[in-house]
């Protein structure tokens, strides 16, 4: 019915690939991370210790170097060949990383994959 | 404070009632009737709950996992803000839906209540503490619905502003669905309550469903006092007599009528049996 948005992390990202097979309809998520690098149409999110996920930015969305923000975006291949990436839809900006504990998110993530009924259809 | 409660939410209703105004409308409202006055909890869920949440029959209060709602909370980013002179509709979505939020507008107690926090000091609340489009906001309210539509009658819509807090509420949901669905945490898998809620949640298994601890495994859904009855003659060593209700009741600290009723409720559900008399239960195990 209405847009479902999971919760995840970078170790995720592949199933949520268009070219994943499976029943999902959906290819957007959400992911919390720091800003860790600009450059132009792209940029790189680190998700505490879960490594780095590629953004590949439209023209007003507006991410700040070193702000933590949460992305709604579609999975998608990058350009260049070099792995999978998120297509940025929406951003928040949540300011610094040291307000937030990432732990919780980490938390949230594994809770929303072991309840799956009362989060997302599927 | 019992009576002020009372008084908020029959004023409530009044406000509410901005919508009664139109004929046969008045009765579609599950909220302000005596049934609420049993049952005035504010639980805790996710937007999706608020969608699967079933009517056992036309009219009658929703249900999630089973358990009534009365009144609900959520966290969600606001996709839309509908202002009107009688209403402000905020339009929330969480991540796992989307649902509509109808802040009913009373000029005469406007302002009169705290639940906005307009009286922080802190001032930390950014932006003059105001809810924005695209913004995170946490709303209080009862779930209604107008013809097939559901909706959520909001009592309170603030900001939020520390993702901890979003996430935090999200736990919360996930841990108040496992007590209603798998009872109350240390009752199944001895996992004790608390702190170690975390290593409950660790506990489950990833099917969803699959027993903690042994706890409801087939069980139909049940009480949560059914529930440690069930666990309790599942692990007490005993005869092939089972064990007697007052012994249930002493082990478990209930008193005796509670444990009467989960007695019933097993008995019903044809989980347990009696045995040498009508208070002496053991499973029913095949």
């Amino acid at each position: 019915m209405s847009l479902q948005t999971p919760r995840i992390l970078p170790s995720h990202l592949h199933a949520f690939h268009p070219s994943s097979t499976g029943p999902r309809t959906s290819h957007t998520v959400r992911i919390l991370g720091t800003v860790t690098a600009l450059r132009g149409d792209t940029a790189t999110m680190t998700c505490g210790n879960h490594g780095d996920v590629t953004l590949i930015l439209k023209p007003d969305s507006h991410l700040q170097m070193g702000k933590l923000v949460e992305i709604i975006g579609k999975v998608a291949d990058l350009d260049n060949g070099s792995g999978v990436g998120i297509r940025v839809l929406g951003s928040t900006d949540w300011g610094s990383p040291a307000d937030c504990d990432y732990k919780i998110y980490e938390h949230v993530v594994n809770a929303t994959y072991k309840l799956k009924p009362i989060f997302y259809d599927e | 404070m019992d009576g002020g409660y009372n008084n908020y939410s029959s004023t409530y209703s009044g406000g509410g009632g901005g919508g009664g105004f139109m004929p046969g409308e008045m009765n579609n409202s599950p909220s302000g009737g005596k049934s609420d006055y049993a049952n005035q909890t504010l639980r805790p869920i996710t937007i999706k709950q608020a969608l699967d949440a079933v009517q056992p029959y036309p009219e009658a209060p929703y249900q999630i996992d089973s358990a009534e709602i009365s009144s609900i909370c959520f966290i969600g980013q606001v996709r839309n803000i509908s202002s009107q002179s009688t209403n402000v509709t905020y339009k929330i979505d969480d991540g796992t839906g989307e649902i509509e939020a109808k802040q009913w507008i009373d000029s005469m107690t406007a302002d009169s209540m705290d639940t906005d926090d307009a009286a922080n000091p802190k001032a930390a609340r950014g932006r003059d503490g105001k809810v924005e489009l695209n913004g995170y906001a946490k709303v209080f309210g009862k779930l209604k619905s107008f013809g097939n539509k559901r909706f959520v009658g909001a009592h309170c819509v603030r900001p939020v502003q520390n993702l901890d807090e979003v996430h935090c509420h999200l736990l919360e949901a996930s841990a108040v669905h496992l007590f209603f669905t798998r009872g109350a945490p240390g009752a199944g898998a001895g996992a004790g309550g608390g702190v170690k809620g975390d290593a409950a949640m660790g506990g489950t298994g990833d099917e969803y469903g699959a027993g903690a601890g042994g706890v409801g495994k087939n069980l139909p859904p049940m009480s949560p006092v059914a529930k440690r009855v069930y666990q309790l003659l599942r692990t007490e060593p005993q005869s092939n007599e089972g064990l007697h209700a007052q012994l249930i009741a002493a082990k478990l600290s209930l008193p005796m009528p509670d444990v009467a009723r989960a007695g019933d409720e097993l008995l019903t559900a044809g989980v347990i049996f009696s045995t040498v008399d009508e208070q002496t239960w053991a499973i029913l195990e095949f």
